[in-house]
């Protein structure tokens, strides 16, 4: 294979499609690369991406470079691109419909797994347990040893956190509509298979 | 006044100074709140991650739905929170086809949101319903001289998109508060900038940028104390300051208030009722220096 065509096959016009249909995924289409987001970004200096190339790299199908970039897990939800973007772009709506992407397909980023245990804690008694959520991430990240080294250095954290009473040792009690929430879980994931992503764009 | 309110899990636990403070602070205003009944859990902003945002949308959609009998306001004091269910409540609202797939998943559970609420931030309400001269006028130790830098944070100004209550880029409404209880703001263009968030246990090197930052600036500016109304932007320039003098090698040091503390100092309540031993940067030699009994 020519080195030209080596390049042209990593584009996949079908991958553009593919993230379109994601939930939130069709605004990816309305990026005119005016680069406001970029600048703005409160993460950009640890990005590989800025949102901006994000999106150029989806509308010309770039899969491999879309799928491997750090960008979505550094995005703080700040909100600052989102209500600077002139095309109106919720560029931390894509960003969660990309990171729900790419933990179904298995992702094993740190923020993959803190999305994970945070919803398992939510859905377990209706209410977050802080210090469970706290003690389950540290350990499935790092494992029993492991996570003792990552402890004692930040202990200048966990410390005062414990002294001042602001990880409370109980969790919260059980929410009476835990069978409801699960329920609307459901529906809900439900309707949003059901009827695709697009969101009217 | 009466509203619904919502406390959110962080005002439970790593925040609880802020819901001991606004108890104090809502007598004293007599502001009525009344918890939902039997809430749950916004999902922050990273279960939409793991669930999906339309089955997070509709979750919190639920804390509307037990909202709505009541018909009052419902108050949000956490950003977080508040960005969770404004927007739901928003997007209900002028997204027909996000109403009926939300209100078909509430529906799954017996539940039914007609759509009849407002979804108000603390600040809204303290400003716009309250008032800014009665909060003056119910000020009896103006703390007069404290030199505050108000840390808006990022998502509580920014979190109904463009339908703000403050302006997204340069927030005010916190400093006016701060200046009807007597205290002088300082000039803090970090007011909206991101603290990292909730990247504490991902990317702990984003909050040593993005809260050291803030600290610098609110420190360059000759602040004496930082105030906020975000449990997140509270724990991380208060909780994680020493972490961050240690990583960069600085010297800060400024006591972080929740809003409604520093509410409660100016109104001379009891500070024993507003939460100061959850304080992790002691305020003592502040308060000392302007004559606060703690
Ligand atoms: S600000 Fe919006 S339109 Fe401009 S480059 Fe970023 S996403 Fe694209
Ligand atoms: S919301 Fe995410 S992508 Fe947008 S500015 Fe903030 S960190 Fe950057």
């Amino acid at each position: 294979m020519s080195a030209a065509n080596e390049q042209a096959s990593r584009f996949d016009p079908g991958f553009a499609r593919e993230f379109y249909a994601l939930e939130n995924g069709e605004y990816a289409k309305l990026c005119m690369q005016c680069g406001l987001c970029a600048v703005t970004c409160a993460s950009r200096e640890f990005m590989d991406l800025p949102p901006r190339k994000l999106f150029k790299l989806v509308q010309a199908g770039d899969k491999e470079a879309v799928l491997q970039s750090q960008t979505p897990w550094l995005c703080t939800s700040c909100m600052t691109c989102t209500v600077r973007c002139p095309r109106g772009i919720p560029i931390i709506d894509v960003m969660h419909g990309l990171k729900y992407f790419l933990i179904q397909q298995g992702s094993k980023a740190p923020v993959a797994l803190m999305s994970k245990i945070f919803a398992e804690n939510m859905l377990r008694r209706g209410r977050v347990f802080e210090l469970a959520l706290t003690n389950s991430f540290f350990l499935k990240a790092y494992g029993p040893v492991g996570a003792i080294p990552i402890a004692l250095k930040m202990r200048s954290v966990g410390q005062p956190m414990l002294l001042k009473g602001r990880l409370p040792l109980k969790p919260p009690k059980k929410i009476k509509g835990l069978d409801q929430v699960h329920k609307i879980v459901k529906k809900a994931t439900e309707v949003m298979k059901r009827e695709g992503h697009q969101d009217g764009v | 006044m009466a509203y619904s309110f919502y406390p959110g899990c962080s005002m439970e636990a790593t925040g609880k100074a802020y819901l001991v403070s606004l108890e104090a602070v809502s007598h004293a205003l007599g502001l009525e709140l009344k918890e939902i009944p039997d809430w749950n859990c916004c999902g922050a902003t990273v279960s939409a991650n793991a669930i999906g945002d339309l089955p997070q949308l509709a979750m919190t959609a639920r804390n509307l739905a037990l909202a709505e009998p009541a018909g009052n306001d419902i108050v949000v004091g956490c950003s977080s929170c508040y960005l969770n269910m404004a927007w739901a409540n928003e997007k209900f609202k002028t997204d027909a086809r996000f109403r009926s797939q939300v209100s078909e998943a509430l529906g799954a559970a017996g539940l039914k949101y007609e759509g009849g609420l407002r979804v108000r931030h603390l600040i809204d309400v303290l400003v716009n319903d309250i008032g800014l001269d009665n909060l003056k006028a119910r000020t009896i130790k103006p703390l007069a001289g404290m030199k505050i830098a108000c840390y808006s944070g990022c998502q509580t100004v920014r979190a109904i998109r463009r339908r703000d209550f403050d302006n997204v880029e340069y927030p005010v409404m916190l400093s006016r508060i701060v200046e009807a209880l007597g205290a002088t703001p300082v000039p803090f263009p970090a007011a909206a900038r991101c603290c990292g968030g909730s990247q504490q246990f991902t990317r702990v090197e984003l909050i040593h940028e993005l809260t050291g930052y803030v600290l610098e600036t609110a420190a360059k500016n000759g602040a004496e104390a930082i105030v906020t109304p975000c449990p997140m932007c509270h724990m991380n320039t208060d909780v994680y300051q020493a972490e961050i003098n240690r990583v960069k090698g600085t010297n800060y040091y400024l006591p972080v208030f929740f809003l409604t503390q520093l509410i409660g100092l100016a109104f001379d309540l009891k500070p024993k009722d507003l939460g100061f031993s959850f304080n992790v940067v002691s305020p003592d030699k502040l308060f000392a220096k302007h004559n606060i009994k703690n």
